[in-house]
């Protein structure tokens, strides 16, 4: 009886020798032997074949060759099968290489990789055989075995990922080219390749018969036509393939690769639709080009700097509470320094930058106060490109011998009075590519002149606004309160020093010539209204601000509401009235009566000796919220027993949404003994058309009733 | 108060002894393998901002957002759309609206008739963008401009929409952007914080912003915004108390850091040392503010530049002003809000209102940088958080209508910082409804305006909970068509 496993052992030690045989015939016959298309089926499984005996083979090798494994029978035994199929795997792996190396492979990666698998599927045959032999004999074949096996990996990796690939990682980046000196193909169309096609057309593996790692292997083109035609998306075999649909079998970069961005595909549709030049800068393509716009992103516009960056700590030394100092990006060796704190200011901290004198390339000093520094200290910064000092007081005599710094592209001297003579030293600096002088004084035939002289400069004279004449804003009330005793002091006040204030105090709509112009605080002594506005010249006189104010009067007695308020405003009720307390802008702060529906009426008794002339009504306004003035004020007053209508008036009504605010309707009462009066207010009851709540119901709020 | 000192001294040991171990040689050296900074010295937190910046100079340096908050009708603005004037009233067809949710305040409308803007719109510029006739500033220099008109967003309603642009996510515990920022690249002039914050509010219908947008969210709280209040002080709490003097407060400080320092060795606590920096960043403050704040050197050009509200504390005018002022003084985020842009109704009278409260100081920040020579440097951001309906919420009449929410299209501008100038981005369709052309998402947005400041936004992040955060969460595209 033979035992089935030790049957298959020996199919398979048989089985081997096939592989050998097979294997040197396809070794020797190369490309003289046709091999039907199943076949090459195979050859393509070997990526994913030579898995196995590699894992296979190094079981074997470790269960064989160390002691404590080997006199164990069992892990002896597994070493051994390990062996065997491994052995058998990589004469299969090998058949499958050799098989798919008849495609598009060549170079010596390849040889190294075909002979160095040969040498391990023979190493690992023969150690199997010999397997039992002491272990000083198989111990350095079997270590040697080991090495073979990873470099022929190695080397199987070469061709699939590129030569460099394993240690790439360990190489630094490229230097990035900057913008200006950045050529098309070089910089831009042939790092795309690299990325996204050259694993597969290149010395070793040229697909398709086409190469890109080597220029003028590309521009010969591969087996099915020309790389590029100038000019020609159809023919240019580039555009053809990257622009197939991504399931058809020709599209390239292939599906299970990857595939091209969005902007590598338009640069690369671009660049042929632009003729497929291999020469030539990128800087010099039409700035408006798409390939130019689309390219240049690529690039940093910033110019290499090829000085040495300061130390670390020496820049750490310099940046204190008041001066920053830092690279323009990190890791750049150029340094920018920047000034803080007018009054911390320390003309000789600018001797600390000498320390950095070859890295200082951006220099704001805006409003430090430099009228005692020596301009000339600008001169041992060789590399200073932008340089900025507005509003730092300089004196003619500093800017009439302002250094002359060649190398500066941007100077910002905004705020600073400029002389003819200043200007002509400006104008000696022909390589100023930015230039403002914003608030310097120049007249306009000073700016043409300048213009002229600097024809490569852009100069931003900035806004002057001479001509431009725009609305003051309104002038400020300040006042204490608005009810008072004796006399109230009122304050009128405007942000613009320059204005006049004008006021009256009678009603009348303040103007510009005839109303008394404000100059110290006014006292009032009786109720009234405030009006005022500004007046400057070059500019147009703001609109009215108004405030009233109010003599607190006499208290009446049995003060009754006929009407009651809506219960949520409906304050202190009758109290409200005169409790000599002027509510707050605000119609939900309690202190206001609010009506609606009904009209507001409201009835007291006079005593004897109380005969007042005047009444004053405090009402709020505030169109958005559809607080109006009442449609109607009725005023009633009873003398002897008998009614009578003292005022019935209509108040001007809103027609527009303004700010809320308070206002007082004041009427004269006729001479008499009245016992009792009775107030009436109307509110509106259909909301004009300009409002959004047109043809809802206004509201009418009351907060005091003032008599005099 | 014995048992807890000696579990803290044991606490202390055991960390000690595991920090060795994990510190063995052999882990030491496979850790300089795959983490090549290791032994560089810097902080894990350097190292995580120094991948996340990229070797070449940035193009803006600073950022100044001038948020309009509750969201400016994008058809009022930037986006003309001819035919909504021609098919006014006329129902808005299914097809075009395709789904889109609507806000609670609409949701019961039965119609959804299509307005278009009462305001008339002209070309402008070498770049002949439409702009509506209530931004006349804004028009005269829109060859600075950078105008995007297909803006998208995920959410519908104010407070979310906000917090999404700001964080990037929709709840707040997030850094807000100027967080993130003030993190990644630090502050430029060390005696203000890297990031302010500014507000004012218009007369237009308004919704409040809430300190949770300026959070630093998780990173260290000197990340945070730090609010300039338009009272006498601008910055609340900055003054001596009456009376004290500046050498006693510097010894009053001193005295403080150093019991702060006996703390610090103790516990190690890096909250200890970041309260330390704020202490001294608030006196170095006392300072620097009063000298920014200060308007009284500005030339007359400025206020006539500005307008006259420039000096009147609170109002835009005087925010811009001043966010001009904070940014040429090295603050690296100057976040503007101005509220009262929510015209659900009666628009063609407010929206006029918002527009004259910010065209001219807008346009005024763009035109005094550049003449400063810092708008190079300096990226200016305009919008809101969402866009509005081309159908009228609401009664429509001719001259009164209202706009809904609408996050699925809307115009913003961005101006300097890298920014190509004179050029309009994305379009809408003639309904002023969907998108057509070059959509920018809110994450996008980010990280264009993160790539203009040299980060690359899938780079900066923050651990936090277990895993890492970063402004745009898990996506975003740099919008490259509109680089210099």
């Amino acid at each position: 009886m033979t035992n089935p496993l030790s049957k298959l052992n020996s199919i398979l030690e048989n089985l081997l020798f096939v592989w050998l045989g097979l294997s040197f015939i396809l070794l020797i016959g190369e490309k003289a032997i046709s091999l039907p298309p199943i076949l090459q089926v195979i050859g393509r499984g070997h990526p994913l074949l030579l898995h196995f005996p590699i894992t296979l083979i190094l079981i074997g090798v470790i269960f064989l060759l160390f002691p404590s494994l080997r006199n164990n029978e069992t892990f002896r035994d597994i070493g051994a099968k390990s062996l065997l199929w491994g052995s058998n795997l990589a004469g299969i792996t090998v058949i499958a290489g050799l098989i798919l190396a008849r495609e598009d492979y060549e170079g010596d990666s390849l040889l190294w990789h075909q002979w160095a698998g040969m040498v391990t599927f023979w190493g690992a045959s023969f150690i199997y055989f010999f397997q039992k032999r002491n272990l000083k004999q198989i111990a350095i074949p079997a270590v040697a075995l080991g090495i073979c096996l990873t470099l022929t990996g190695h080397w199987g990796a070469n061709i699939t990922h590129g030569e460099n690939y394993l240690l790439a990682p360990l190489n630094p980046p490229a230097e990035q080219v900057p913008l200006a000196e950045a050529e098309v193909f070089d910089h831009v169309i042939q790092p795309i390749l690299q990325a996204k096609c050259e694993s597969c057309h290149r010395e070793g593996k040229t697909k398709g018969e086409l190469r890109m790692d080597n220029l003028s292997e590309l521009k010969k083109g591969g087996k099915s036509g020309p790389f590029v035609v100038s000019g020609d998306l159809t023919q240019s075999l580039l555009t053809q393939r990257i622009n197939l649909p991504l399931e058809e079998e020709e599209h390239m970069p292939p599906k299970n690769k990857a595939q091209l961005t969005e902007e590598e595909f338009q640069i690369l549709t671009t660049w042929v639709e632009s003729g497929a030049n291999f020469e030539g800068k990128l800087v010099d393509l039409p700035q408006e080009s798409e390939l130019f716009q689309l390219a240049s992103l690529r690039f940093s516009s910033e110019d290499s700097y090829d000085f040495e960056p300061a130390s670390g700590s020496t820049i750490e030394d310099l940046n204190t509470y008041f001066r920053k100092v830092s690279p323009i990006y990190p890791e750049s060796p150029a340094l920018e320094v920047s000034y803080f704190g007018i009054s911390a200011f320390e003309p000789s901290s600018l001797k600390d930058l000498q320390k950095i004198k070859e890295q200082l390339v951006n220099l704001r000093l805006d409003k430090m106060p430099l009228s005692e520094v020596n301009l000339d200290f600008l001169n041992d910064f060789p590399n200073l490109r932008e340089l900025s000092l507005n509003f730092t007081e300089l004196t003619a005599g500093q800017l009439e011998s302002f250094p002359l710094l060649d190398q500066l592209e941007g100077l910002s001297l905004s705020g600073n009075s400029l002389t003819p003579d200043a200007i002509n030293r400006i104008a000696e600096m022909e390589n100023l590519q930015n230039l403002f002088l914003w608030n310097t004084g120049l007249n306009d035939s000073q700016k043409q002149q300048l213009s002229e002289q600097l024809p490569n400069t852009k100069i931003d004279f900035g806004f002057e606004g001479k001509d431009i004449i725009l609305p003051l804003n309104s002038p400020k009330i300040t006042q204490d309160r608005v009810l008072f005793s004796d006399s109230l002091r009122i304050e009128l006040s405007h942000p613009i020093q320059s204005t006049t204030i004008r006021f009256t105090l009678d009603g009348t709509e303040p103007d510009s010539i005839s109303s008394p112009v404000y100059s110290e605080p006014i006292y009032v002594k009786t109720s009234g209204k405030i009006r005022a506005k500004a007046f400057a010249p070059e500019w147009i006189g703001s609109e009215e601000i108004t405030s009233v104010f109010m003599k607190s009067g006499l208290k009446p007695q049995n003060v009754e509401l006929l009407t009651q308020p809506s219960p949520n405003y409906k304050a202190q009720l009758a109290e409200t009235l005169f409790d000599q307390i002027k509510g707050k802008n605000n119609h939900t702060s309690g202190e206001w009566l609010g009506y609606s529906d009904k009209a507001f009426e409201a009835e007291f008794s006079l005593e004897e000796n109380q005969h007042p002339t005047n009444i004053g009504i405090s009402l709020l306004y505030h169109e958005g919220a559809y607080i109006f003035p009442p449609v109607k004020v009725e005023i009633m007053g009873w003398r002897n027993g008998k009614a009578e209508t003292l005022i019935s008036d209509q108040p001007t009504q809103s027609e527009k949404i303004r700010e809320i605010r308070s206002e007082l309707l004041t009427y004269k009462l006729p001479d008499g003994n009245f016992e009792k009066i009775r107030v009436k207010l109307y509110p509106i009851q259909s909301l004009p058309k300009w409002h959004p709540g047109a043809g809802a119901k206004g509201w009418v709020f009351i907060d005091e009733i003032l008599l005099n | 108060m014995e048992k807890e000192l000696l579990e803290h001294g044991l606490n202390l040991n055991r960390r000690k002894f595991l920090s060795r171990l994990s510190l063995g040689l052999g882990s030491a050296a496979l850790g300089s393998l795959l983490i090549p900074d290791l032994f560089r010295g810097q902080s894990k937190e350097e190292d995580a901002i120094m991948v996340a910046l990229p070797h070449f100079a940035p193009k803006a340096k600073r950022v100044i957002y001038l948020f309009q908050n509750g969201a400016p009708s994008q058809l009022e603005s930037f986006d003309y759309k001819p035919l909504l004037q021609k098919s006014y009233g006329q129902d808005l067809p299914e097809s075009i609206r395709m789904g889109q949710r609507l806000t609670g305040m609409t949701a019961d409308q039965e119609r959804f008739p299509l307005v278009g803007s009462y305001y008339d719109f002209q070309q402008y510029g070498e770049s002949r963008a439409w702009i509506s006739s209530i931004f006349p500033y804004t028009a005269k220099v829109v060859d600075d401009l950078c105008i995007i008109k297909s803006m998208h967003t995920e959410a519908i309603n104010h407070d979310p929409a906000l917090t999404f642009f700001q964080t990037g996510a929709q709840v707040g515990n997030r850094p807000s952007m100027g967080s993130w920022l003030s993190y990644g690249l630090g502050s430029e002039n060390s005696n203000l914080p890297a990031f302010c914050v500014l507000l004012s509010r218009g007369k237009g219908n308004g919704q409040g912003v809430y300190s949770k947008l300026w959070s630093n969210g998780f990173l260290d709280a000197t990340h945070q915004g730090v609010q300039f209040s338009n009272s006498e002080d601008p910055v609340l709490y900055l003054r001596d108390p009456h009376s004290m003097s500046r050498s006693e407060r510097r010894k009053m400080l001193d005295q403080i850091a150093s019991m702060n320092e006996l703390n610090f060795q103790e516990f190690n606590d890096p909250a200890i040392t970041a309260k330390v920096q704020q202490y001294e960043m608030a006196y170095r403050m006392q300072t620097a503010v009063p000298e920014i704040t200060d308007v009284s050197k500005e030339p007359d050009s400025i206020v006539k530049l500005y307008g006259p509200d420039c000096l009147v504390p609170g109002t835009y005018a005087a925010n811009c002003l001043l966010a001009r002022k904070l940014s040429e003084s090295g603050v690296r985020f100057v976040q503007l809000y101005h509220q009262g842009w929510d015209q659900h109704g009666n628009l063609p009278n407010e929206m006029a209102q918002q527009a004259k409260d910010v065209d001219q100081a807008s346009a005024a920040l763009i035109t005094d940088l550049k003449q400063r020579g810092l708008l190079d440097e300096t990226l200016v951001i305009w919008g809101g958080e969402f866009g509005r309906t081309n159908y009228c919420q609401g009664k429509i009449q001719v001259d009164n209508y209202g706009r809904d929410h609408h996050p699925r299209a809307f115009s913003i501008w961005m101006a300097g910082g890298g920014v190509k100038p004179g050029i309009v981005y994305g379009k809408t369709d003639e309904f002023g409804y969907n998108i057509i052309e070059n959509p920018v998402h809110v994450h996008d947005f980010q990280a264009t305006v993160l790539h203009l400041l040299g980060i690359d936004h899938e780079r900066l992040t923050f651990k936090h909970l277990g895993r890492r955060y970063r402004l745009t969460d898990v996506s975003g595209h740099v919008v490259k068509d509109i680089l210099v």
